[in-house]
């Protein structure tokens, strides 16, 4: 989550659920809690019921929204243009916690007199290479600061040219610059100081624009600005809830980043019901980023090498990656404790502990990225494990059209989905675009064990770790996760015994000897559990903490900001059930050393007294000499307040005592990101790459550094394309899960919502003459589907520049099999990818809707394919 | 925790979020069988009624605007959810209807049905004045909410309200649940939502429920009848009557035989 | 009991909603108005509202009776079984009716037939209901115990008295006939006729409690009429069997003649009310069904009587009645489909809200 990751120094949510009862006001925005998080929404409902208020801004009136105190729709995809006009307000009334903003910022640091600003280049920050379609981030940097430039490559007299790891480190903050000694400026007044660039930056986000763009009426955004601006200060706090409402944009690292600015400048980061609570999806979607089944990190938000930047040498990559102040100064510590936890004895100071072992990121290997290379015929076989990208991912017939390029195709999951079985009962099959003889991928379909068929731990979305035990055996041949990765890697550590190849020397040198339990030679999890916190490699003694970790080979840790879970034999922390005092310590553990709330030291006032006594969370005790509180200190315990570093310290030493974000290279929370991000250092409003309307605010239309991927198995509607006059958006159900295959095959959930709608305005409907009940058809360049018309006053058009914008609601649970079928919404939707975390654009495109049932049988043509077009900008 | 002596539930429906997991938990708990797959077109609500394969229902009342804030837009419309259950009358139409016995009330106040005993006669169902009550399609005998009696003699609460994330469903003593009902009543009209209300028809012939609802705007809006009436009321005025027509019979058979004439000559015409 | 049974069924729900949706629908209907303008929430807006009025989207709140053909039926035999009984007994009383062949039996061949009636329609009587409960030891269920203030218990042991008084009776009657009448046997006779009378006058009119004593608006609204109205039912049908069995006696025509006003006068009061809950007796296919039911065992019987017609009469009395039956028990249903009426202030017995 790199719009928090650059902002405050780690990707996770700051908060924890059960704070969001101490908030004065909430805002739920991109989320619709209650129905999503039915569970953590209780404490929002704690937090009304103390007289707190709940604020929600969504297209539709949802469950959420019928629980808040003020809703407001918006038009979808407007959101950084909302929160700036929040932001906007708070700057412009005076909303600003004045002695927070000017301590724990970097609001007053000034930047480089070359730097161009949006309002200057008419949407474009300076460094746009209209070549590379990329930033150079040079001229975003602090005064005095440089930037690590690659040497030449051999071949190369001049040295490279793109900055390294532009952007790749995203979960931590500013890798690859260097800080300097940097100009700060506390009255907050020098032009050239962030917070005026910002409020310069900001100028136009007036509530008038905010109606243009948002079609939020004036007088109800200052309703809801001055409910949630208020919510600051000593006394005050306020929360910030989002999920994929927000990331699920082709700006949406940037609507997240706008959110965390305007936490920060009201001081609401790392105090009591304030923060910005990122409401992750699946059980453990923050393990599988913190832990990563991503392509382009390592554990702990290590970089994974990139062949291009950094890769030449272990020295090198630590070099480009490692801050000379702030925590990440510890780096090489964290990736050679890794090293030593996959290659164990072979990995010595010799080899760089196995460092060229590691696979180098040579390009765009994210899910579209390589599913791309699928639809090509340039990948040979897939391993398709907890997922249903036929039915879940974004322009689901390319992808199940993709799969029929495969040689072989295994599918690990509790039932048989429509990936397993596109090749039979896909809506290609129907229209005769696939014949199954003809498809010669192999499908191979292995049983998987449901989480309560094996034990193992989740990490939820406030950062917790929980430990779950095995309930019952796995049925049959159902096997769990760790049975299958394990086995399948012993298997080719056998192949790769004698083989002569480089790339079977990393699997020689990999560490694959966990305990093995049972008949079913199940590998031992908690074995997995110590790895990743860590041990001394002499005497295999636990860590108790990342603090323990040394560059030198004599430590190996799988994941050090998890380090700590398993201090002792025996004391695996996520297993705890003994909760005490207000943040449950006690149960579970909390990444890192199992701090609830993030930056915490930023609870007390520079001198380390809490800003009001009903706020104080951790505070400086002058007689023990320590920081202490109802949590624990994310702060060096003995630093104290008035600690100033001296010339030549490093890392956490160079930090003062009142720097609260320690990740960070100058300890500040970052309302400027100098780099990090590929997409500008402020947040700007983009529209989505299909609109309806022109950007109000810029000549540049969409994010220019976002990746449409459009070819003509991935069309996109012409700007105002008269052919689709509606926004369409995309949603969840509480009855459902996701892609369906954990809800439509189970009769108790099913039936609560047995078939695909659509929901839109009575207007609308009568527009196009669809009655409620009726059935409606959904076209956009993509695909087409079919859905009952659900007529309702919760989805309202919304003016729009004295136009009316009609939005088009479908939730997308549904597809060919389970007991309640219905057509797979994502056939509509566009591959795309946010520059920054290349998630597709999922809630803001545009799309058709006509009265009655979709065109059936032999070649019905799905949407149409008007082929390549211009990209427009 | 002891199972309550008098078992109550209070389902304050200005807590609920509509998430459904009563719904469920109540159907996981008890093995209800699936009970239809058909799209109401009626909100959020697929439900749509209790019966015999759902004990727990939970409404999703859109209407027009509710003043008050708290949840829900004066300008534009509002939805409240409400988790519907068998309501255990003081006076339950079901169990006073129940030929076999097989309806019976529990030692914690609850309305039972023994479905070793109940006979499928279906009497309950037409005595049942919400509509609670049913017969199972196949299996033909009646089935409602148990109020979780197995759980509450194990001292457990009933799993509806184990699971609802916000306590919008309150379990426990039928009393102190009537007090809280009072007390949160009247905060709910001093935070503005005056139009909140407690529905517990302690005044009709049902002599109050086991099951209690805060709601806002009017209850009928909800199915939620102001006077309901257990039909047992009816009973003096149909025996009363039974008795008319026998007396009647009886005495016309006996004239009409005493007035004598034996055969009649009457041309038959057939 | 889920919403609609079947996809149909379903569908015809969804057409209703959208007809009532569609623009141009009935303007005063609640959701019929055609939505202009681009208001937040447009008036009348096409789509199902939740209202004090309605209630929860006009979904009836409470249940349909769920008996099954058997039921009404029953209720017919039963009557006219109970009714025969006292037929039966009352001649006897009057020592009327040619004495038969074999000379001073139970009464005479009228009074036979009688008893046979009542026998054979108390057997069909079980054997119906155990067809409408599934299995036959479920009936047994309802001898577990004998609760007065459950009108299906009284209505059930009623049942088995009556039934077996009747066939002992009977059975006596033929033991007579073969070995003749010693003094064990002439008491199980005449106790069993007396007995099968007794409860006849029960099976006659109790069904009439069991429905008017339901939450069943329609009915309970009706619970002061309908025991009268089912008893004078069951003697028209009795009557109207011994008729076409070819009995002249005057009595029974009297009694037809006596019946048929009495249905004649509670037609008539259900026609005078003019109270919501009864629309059900009057209109729509119940309507239709109650009324042709009511016509024939009132009007047209009691006129075809007076003409003298009686074997008509008759057959117009039993149609009548088996008529009546099926009429009120789809007027139950009809009446529990109605979303208002449960929702209706002081919709109790006592008050009659039109
Ligand atoms: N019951 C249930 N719970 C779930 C899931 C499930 O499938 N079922 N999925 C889990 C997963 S994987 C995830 S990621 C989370 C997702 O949790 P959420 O993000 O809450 O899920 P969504 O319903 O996809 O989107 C939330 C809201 O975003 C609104 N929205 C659409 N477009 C826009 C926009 O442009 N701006 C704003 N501000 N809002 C917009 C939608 O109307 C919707 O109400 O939920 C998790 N929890
Ligand atoms: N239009 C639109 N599309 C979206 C979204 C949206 O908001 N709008 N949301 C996106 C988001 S946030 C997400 S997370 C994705 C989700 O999309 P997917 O992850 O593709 O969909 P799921 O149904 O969650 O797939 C999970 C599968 O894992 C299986 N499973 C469950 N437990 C186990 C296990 O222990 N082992 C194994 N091997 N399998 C298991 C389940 O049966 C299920 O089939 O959808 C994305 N797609
Ligand atoms: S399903 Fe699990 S994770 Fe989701 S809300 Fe319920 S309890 Fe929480
Ligand atoms: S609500 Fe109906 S089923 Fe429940 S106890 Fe009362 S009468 Fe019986
Ligand atoms: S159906 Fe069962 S529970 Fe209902 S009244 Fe008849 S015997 Fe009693
Ligand atoms: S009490 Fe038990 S049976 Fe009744 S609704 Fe709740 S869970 Fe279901
Ligand atoms: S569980 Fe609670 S919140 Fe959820 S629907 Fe049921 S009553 Fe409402
Ligand atoms: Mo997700």
């Amino acid at each position: 989550m790199p719009g928090l990751g650059t902002t405050y120094g780690r990707g996770g949510a700051t908060t924890a659920q059960q704070d969001l009862a101490n908030a004065d006001a909430i805002l739920v925005m991109g989320s619709s809690m209650a129905e999503n998080h039915p569970v953590g929404f209780q404490w929002v409902m704690e937090a009304r019921e103390r007289g707190a208020q709940v604020i929600h801004v969504d297209p539709r009136f949802t469950r959420t929204s019928a629980m808040a105190d003020l809703w407001v729709p918006l038009r979808a995809g407007t959101d950084v243009a909302f929160l700036g006009g929040l932001v906007h307000h708070a700057l412009e009334h005076d909303h600003v916690f004045r002695d927070y903003v000017v301590h724990y910022t970097n609001a007053a640091t000034l930047l480089r007199d070359d730097l161009e600003d949006t309002e200057d280049l008419g949407g474009l920050f300076s460094g746009w290479d209209e070549e590379r379609q990329a930033y150079d981030p040079e001229t975003w940097l602090y005064r005095g600061a440089g930037i690590k430039r690659r040497p030449p490559e051999e071949g190369e007299e001049a040295e490279g040219q793109e900055p390294e790891a532009g952007g790749e480190a995203k979960d931590q903050g500013g890798e690859a610059q260097v800080l300097g000694d940097t100009e700060r400026d506390p009255t907050l007044e020098h032009p050239r100081c962030v917070f005026q660039v910002l409020r310069r930056h900001f100028s136009r986000y007036t509530p008038e624009m905010v109606e243009r763009t948002c079609g939020v009426p004036r007088d109800a955004f200052l309703r809801i600005a001055e409910t949630f601006c208020s919510a600051s200060g000593r006394e005050r706090t306020g929360a910030i809830c989002y999920a994929v409402g927000w990331t699920q944009h082709s700006t949406g690292v940037q609507i997240i980043r706008t959110a965390a600015i305007l936490q920060l400048l009201l001081g609401n980061t790392g105090r009591p019901g304030g923060g910005v609570l990122a409401l992750r999806g699946h059980a453990s979607i923050q393990g599988s980023t913190d832990i990563p089944t991503l392509y382009d990190i390592l554990p702990g938000y290590l970089p994974m090498p990139f062949l291009q930047a950094d890769s030449h040498s272990l020295e090198h990559y630590v070099h480009h990656h490692r801050s000379e102040s702030g925590w990440w100064t510890n780096f090489e510590k964290y990736a050679v404790s890794l090293l030593k936890a996959y290659y164990g004895e072979a990995a010595t100071a010799d080899n760089e502990f196995g460092f060229q072992w590691l696979p180098r990121v040579d390009g765009d290997h994210s899910h579209f990225g390589y599913w791309l290379e699928m639809a090509d015929g340039k990948l040979e076989g897939l391993f398709v494990i907890g997922q249903n990208p036929a039915v879940g991912a974004a322009n689901s017939g390319l992808q199940r059209s993709a799969l029929a390029q495969l040689d072989w195709l295994v599918v690990r999951d509790l039932v048989e989905t429509e990936t397993a079985s596109f090749w039979r009962d896909s809506p290609e099959v129907e229209r005769g675009e696939l014949v199954p003889e003809e498809i010669g991928t192999e499908v191979f379909l292995l049983p998987a064990a449901g989480h309560a068929e094996k034990e193992g731990s989740f990490t939820n979305t406030q950062r917790l770790l929980q430990w779950h035990e095995k309930a019952v055996e796995p049925p049959g041949d159902c096997r769990s996760e760790p049975w299958f990765v394990y086995h399948l890697g012993r298997l080719l550590q056998q192949k790769a015994a004698d083989g002569r190849r480089r790339r079977d020397e990393p699997l020689r040198a990999l560490t694959w000897d966990y305990p093995l339990e049972g008949e079913q030679q199940e590998p031992e999890v908690e074995a997995v559990l110590r790895e990743i916190n860590g041990w001394t490699v002499a005497d295999g003694r636990l860590v108790s903490g990342f603090t323990e970790l040394q560059a030198d080979g004599s430590t190996a840790c799988g994941c050090w900001i998890y380090s700590g879970v398993f201090p002792a034999e025996g004391e695996n922390r996520a297993h705890s059930r003994e909760p005490k005092g207000p943040y449950g310590h006690g149960w579970g553990f909390a990444w890192p050393a199992d701090r609830r709330i993030l930056y915490n030291r930023a609870s007390a006032d520079p001198e380390g007294r809490p800003w009001s006594e009903r706020k104080r969370l951790v505070w400086w005790d002058e007689a023990a000499r320590r920081w202490t509180g109802d949590d624990v200190p994310d702060f060096t315990t003995d630093k104290p307040p008035g600690y100033r570093p001296g010339d030549g310290t490093e890392g956490d030493d160079a930090l003062g005592g009142d720097r609260p974000f320690i990740m960070q290279g100058d300890g500040l929370g970052w309302i400027w990101v100098a780099t990090g991000l590929k997409d500008g250092p402020l947040p700007t409003h983009y529209e989505p790459l299909e609109s309806v309307v022109d950007n109000p605010l810029y000549p540049i239309q969409v994010n220019p550094a976002a990746d449409r991927m459009e070819r003509p198995d991935n069309p996109y509607a012409a700007h105002r394309d008269p052919r689709y006059p509606y926004v369409l958006t995309t949603y969840r159900l509480t009855e459902h899960h996701t892609a369906g295959g954990m809800s439509r095959p189970l009769a108790h959930l099913a039936e609560l919502q047995p078939e695909l709608f659509c929901e839109i305005s009575p207007q609308l409907a009568r527009a196009i003459g669809a009655v409620h009940g009726g059935w409606a058809t959904v076209t956009t360049p993509r695909g087409v589907l079919e859905a009952r018309v659900q007529v309702t006053a919760r989805m309202p058009p919304i003016t729009v520049e004295g136009r009316t914008v009609h939005q088009v609601g479908l939730p997308y649970h549904w597809g060919s099999k389970g007991l309640v079928r219905g057509d797979i919404v994502n056939d509509l939707l566009a591959l795309s990818e946010e520059p920054n975390v290349r998630i597709m654009e999922t809630k803001g495109l545009v799309c058709d809707v006509r009265p009655g049932r979709r065109p059936r049988g032999r070649h019905a043509v799905p949407g149409d394919r008007p082929g390549r077009r211009e990209v427009q900008r | 925790m002891s199972p309550p002596r008098t078992a109550g539930f209070l389902t304050d429906s200005t807590l609920c979020i509509g998430c459904k997991a009563c719904e469920v938990a109540c159907k996981e708990w008890n093995e209800v069988p699936e009970d239809g797959l058909l799209w109401s077109g009626l909100s959020y609500d697929n439900t749509c009624s209790l019966g015999a394969s759902t004990w727990r229902h939970v409404k999703f009342v859109e209407q027009e605007p509710a003043v008050g804030h708290g949840g829900n837009d004066p300008d534009r419309l509002s939805w409240q959810f409400s988790s519907d259950v068998c309501k255990h009358c003081e006076v339950a139409g079901c169990l006073e209807a129940c030929p076999t016995g097989a309806i019976v009330r529990t030692e914690m106040g609850g309305v039972f049905v023994q479905s070793d005993v109940c006979n499928g006669c279906g009497y309950c169902v037409v005595g049942c004045p919400f509509g609670v009550v049913a017969k199972r399609e196949g299996d033909g005998r009646a089935f409602k909410c148990t109020f979780c009696y197995d759980r509450q003699k194990a001292g457990l609460e009933p799993a509806c309200a184990k699971v609802c994330p916000t306590e919008s469903i309150l379990f426990g003593e039928l009393d102190e649940l009537r007090q809280r009902a009072d007390e949160r009543v009247a905060a709910l009209h001093r935070a503005g939502m005056d139009d909140a209300t407690l529905w517990d028809p302690r005044h009709t012939s049902v002599e109050g429920t086991h099951a209690i609802f805060v709601v806002r705007g009017d209850p009928r809006a909800y199915n939620l009848p102001p006077d309901p009436e257990v039909p047992t009321v009816h009973q003096r005025d149909g025996w009363r009557a039974a008795a008319v027509a026998a007396a009647g019979m009886a005495a016309l058979a006996a004239l009409a035989f005493l007035a004598g004439g034996g055969e009649s000559g009457g041309a038959t015409s057939s | 009991m889920s919403r609609w049974r079947s996809l149909d069924e379903r569908e015809r729900r969804l057409q209703a909603l959208r007809e009532e949706a569609s623009p141009g629908a009935d303007p005063a209907g609640p959701r019929g108005r055609t939505v202009d303008g681009e208001g937040v929430r447009p008036e009348g807006a096409p789509f199902p509202r939740a209202s004090a009025a309605t209630g929860y989207y006009g979904l009836p709140l409470l249940k349909e009776p769920q008996w099954t053909w058997e039921v009404p039926l029953y209720f017919f035999v039963g009557g006219a079984a109970g009714a025969a009984a006292v037929i039966g007994a009352a001649s006897r009383l009057a020592g009327g009716g040619r004495s038969s062949a074999a000379g001073g039996g139970f009464g005479g061949e009228l009074a036979r037939d009688a008893r046979w009636i009542a026998t054979g329609g108390g057997a069909l009587s079980g054997a119906l209901l155990v067809a409408d409960l599934g299995r036959p030891e479920r009936f047994l269920h309802m001898l577990r115990v004998f609760k007065p203030q459950s009108p299906m218990s009284v209505g059930a042991w009623t049942l088995t008295a009556f039934s077996s008084a009747a066939a002992a009776a009977t059975f006596a009657d033929l033991v007579r006939h073969r070995y003749g009448s010693r003094l064990p046997v002439r008491v199980l006779g005449n106790a069993g006729d007396a007995l099968a009378a007794a409860t006849g006058l029960g099976m006659a009119s109790y069904t009439g409690v069991l429905i008017g004593a339901t939450v069943v608006p329609v009915w309970n609204r009706s619970v002061r009429v309908l025991p009268i109205h089912f008893a004078a039912s069951g003697l028209a049908s009795a009557v109207a069997l011994l008729e076409l069995a070819g009995h002249r006696h005057r009595a029974l025509n009297r009694l037809g003649l006596a019946a048929a006003a009495v249905e004649v006068g509670t037609g008539a009061w259900h026609e005078l009310q003019d109270v919501r809950a009864l629309r059900p007796l009057k209109a729509g296919g119940s309507g239709a069904v109650v009324r042709s039911g009511g016509v024939l065992s009132g009007p047209v019987t009691l006129a075809l009587r007076l003409l003298g017609a009686r074997r008509a009469a008759a057959v117009a009395a039993l149609a009548g009645s088996l008529l009546t039956r099926y009429g009120w028990m789809a007027a139950g249903r009809a009446s529990a489909r109605d979303p208002e009426l449960p929702l209706q202030p002081g919709s109790g017995p006592l008050t009659n809200p039109s």
